[in-house]
């Protein structure tokens, strides 16, 4: 008993794998992130949905056969019913718009930025509860949609401070059609999903050893893994090659008409095409996209065309999305910035204490409420310390100015001054220090 | 940390009338111990093994008393524990790190160094609990993650088998967590030791059944080596 109290009380000050507390300037630049990218979203014309953060397992299992399903955070309702956690956005928004919005004009745009929960072992600034910002456009089978959304994801990566990416471009389209042609058993079919999709030379061979295929089937498997490079056109035109139906042919259609596309948006040089990009085979139906940057080894952004989804619940409508991953775009420029991994806090830019009499306290409020007016983030002091304590207590804190407030004017000190002495300035030029403060801390807008 | 094992009345030590079960076997650390491991062993006067090249990897001793079984330092407590091994010899930090079910009757007096989290010289000096989810790399996956858990700080443990010292310059980690001598391998990278984590020395481990069925040839071990400890700290206090 005593052994099982001790365990909670741990508990208690711990937290659980997976989770992680976010303070300071990294929360603040969460936020941040967050608002311009929403705000970015939102010029493309994308509206803002904010689904439930959780929903009935039942919901989630319409990705069946995905890794998500059992990536869910699952619990019982009081009622015995099963929920899950959210584990992605896309679900919730195919949801809504099938069940109550099928009847609004198409295509239909929505953007969102929250917290996503899914049981896998974090890596790379992505803990089982992590941040994605993203978008959906549903409605439209065009590849000027799946242009559209890259694009989007493309802006929103250079907003969030990313300079160096590439896009990596793939079309489920065109391994399905060679699914197709071969007309394998479903486990030789994942195994030779498995072994290109690994890139495995390795597995590819012995699924070629295991059962004989048709000469021209067999060079279509040999070369799939060769598929990939910087120029659609050459990528295209070798695979054309390999090409053993329509289908084959259509997805590769389909994927320059996205190229051209984006070539009008002017993100052609960033992109990587890569027809051996099938590791969500049963989810995504058409173009699937990741974008990578050299500071980290994992995507930063990924999406792509699911035309299958919002049917499973109700009206049948094709769609394509993107999701950024809001902690790996930050962490991905705080690296490339060169930036220590410490904390930094976030500090007021002026800490402010009044002498203690009624009367000079109003006229210091007034001055604090017009200062905080003009964008200067002001606290002040609650404890009615002594002006030395208040001094250390600001340059601890990282404030930049220290405000004492006297009745006539104000005693200000600035921190970033070594042994600087207070000096005073007379309340009628109280404003113009507001301006020197803000001028002072550029960042304080 | 040193438990004392019960006195054993009942069976007296039977050295001379060996019976199958009494033969021991000994599961010895490839590696940084070794040396150290078979000389305290032939101080203790238990006998040693006969290695004709320093290739097999199970050793009879002289006397056919005793059975040694070289592996990995890691690998020591999980042959002890599963008693493919009787007793074995291996660093206090892969025995907690491993977390193995064995008996740990006697600290030896060599090995010692300390498991230590150490990050990069120009590190500005502030508290540990400021850092956001730090990624530390180490040998020690388990007790890292828990040095980091009973802080409230969530790390990203990556594992790694060896060189960890790496980690910082290649920008894989922020942190790592290994264990620490004399503090040459880091200062040779740039680093500097922030915290020790645990003080690591030689332990002698027992398998829980051996420990009683072959109670008179364990626990003769356990004294021989005890009374070589005993010996060797009265000539250091009066040489």
């Amino acid at each position: 008993m005593a052994l099982e109290q001790s365990q909670d009380n741990l508990k208690r000050t711990h937290l659980p794998h997976g989770v992680a507390d976010y303070f300071w300037a990294e929360a603040r630049e969460r936020r941040l992130l967050e608002v311009k990218l929403l705000d970015l979203f939102r010029s493309w014309g994308y509206g803002d949905v904010i689904p439930p953060m959780f929903e009935y397992a039942a919901t989630y299992h319409a990705r069946a056969g995905s890794e998500l399903e059992s990536e869910t955070y699952r619990f019982l309702d009081r009622d015995g019913s099963t929920l899950a956690l959210r584990a992605d956005m896309t679900i919730p928004v195919a949801r809504l718009v099938a069940t109550r919005l099928h009847d609004w004009p198409m295509p239909q745009r929505f953007c969102y930025a929250g917290s996503v929960f899914r049981y896998t072992e974090p890596q790379a600034g992505v803990q089982r509860e992590f941040a994605q910002a993203g978008v959906e456009l549903i409605g439209s089978h065009s590849p000027h949609a799946d242009a559209e959304v890259m694009a989007l994801t493309a802006r929103a990566l250079q907003t969030a401070g990313i300079r160096h990416f590439q896009l990596v471009l793939g079309q489920m389209r065109f391994f399905n059609g060679l699914l197709e042609a071969l007309d394998l058993a479903p486990d030789r079919a994942r195994a030779l999903q498995h072994a290109i999709d690994r890139n495995s030379h390795a597995d590819l061979l012995e699924f070629l050893r295991s059962a004989p295929l048709l000469d021209v089937h067999r060079r279509a498997v040999e070369e799939f893994p060769l598929l990939s490079g910087p120029d659609v056109d050459s990528v295209a035109r070798r695979a054309e090659r390999v090409c053993l139906n329509p289908a084959m042919r259509a997805a590769l259609a389909n994927l320059r008409k996205v190229a051209e596309r984006l070539d009008s948006y002017g993100e052609a040089g960033r992109l990587y095409v890569d027809l051996t990009e099938i590791h969500n085979l049963g989810y995504y139906t058409g173009v699937t996209f990741e974008a990578l940057t050299p500071e980290i080894g994992f995507a930063v952004a990924s999406g792509g065309r699911y035309d299958n989804l919002v049917a499973t619940f109700g009206a049948n409508q094709p769609a394509v999305g993107a999701a950024l991953a809001s902690e790996r775009l930050l962490l991905a420029r705080r690296r490339s910035s060169q930036a220590n991994g410490a904390a930094r806090p976030v500090a007021p830019s002026a800490l402010f204490a009044s002498a203690p009499s009624a009367e000079t306290t109003r006229m210091a409020m007034q001055v604090v409420e017009q200062w905080r007016a003009l964008g200067l983030s002001v606290a002040v002091d609650v404890d009615d310390l002594s002006p030395a304590a208040l001094c250390e207590q600001a340059a601890k804190i990282g404030a930049r100015f220290f405000v004492r407030w006297t009745g006539e004017g104000a005693d200000v000190t600035d921190l970033a001054q070594p042994d600087s002495a207070p000096r005073f300035v007379p309340a009628s030029r109280i404003h113009q220090l507001a301006t020197e403060i803000l001028n002072a801390i550029p960042s304080a807008r | 940390m040193q438990s004392h094992p019960p006195a054993d009345t009942t069976v007296q030590p039977r050295s001379s009338t060996r019976g199958q079960e009494q033969i021991l076997t000994i599961a010895l650390a490839k590696g940084r111990l070794t040396e150290q491991t078979l000389s305290w062993l032939e101080r203790a006067g238990l006998s040693m093994p006969v290695d004709d090249a320093g290739r097999k990897l199970v050793l009879a001793s002289a006397d056919g008393a005793l059975r040694y079984v070289m592996a990995k330092p890691a690998d020591v407590p999980i042959y002890v524990e599963y008693g493919a091994a009787d007793l074995g010899v291996c660093g206090l930090d892969v025995l907690r790190e491993g977390g193995r079910s064995v008996y740990e009757p006697l600290l030896l007096p060599f090995g010692h160094c300390r498991l230590s989290l150490a990050g990069p010289a120009d590190r500005p000096d502030v508290p540990l609990r400021y850092d956001s989810q730090p990624r530390v790399a180490t040998a020690f996956p388990r007790l890292t993650a828990e040095f980091f858990r009973t802080r409230g700080i969530n790390a990203e443990i990556i594992a790694l088998k060896g060189s960890v010292e790496l980690g910082p310059l290649v920008g894989l980690a922020d942190l790592i967590v290994d264990l620490v001598d004399t503090g040459n391998t880091l200062r040779a990278n740039g680093l500097v030791e922030l915290r020790v984590i645990m003080q690591s020395q030689a332990v002698l481990i027992a398998n829980r059944a051996s420990y009683r069925l072959k109670s008179p040839a364990v626990q003769h071990a356990i004294r021989s080596l005890r009374a070589a400890i005993d010996q060797r700290q009265s000539e250091i206090v009066s040489p």
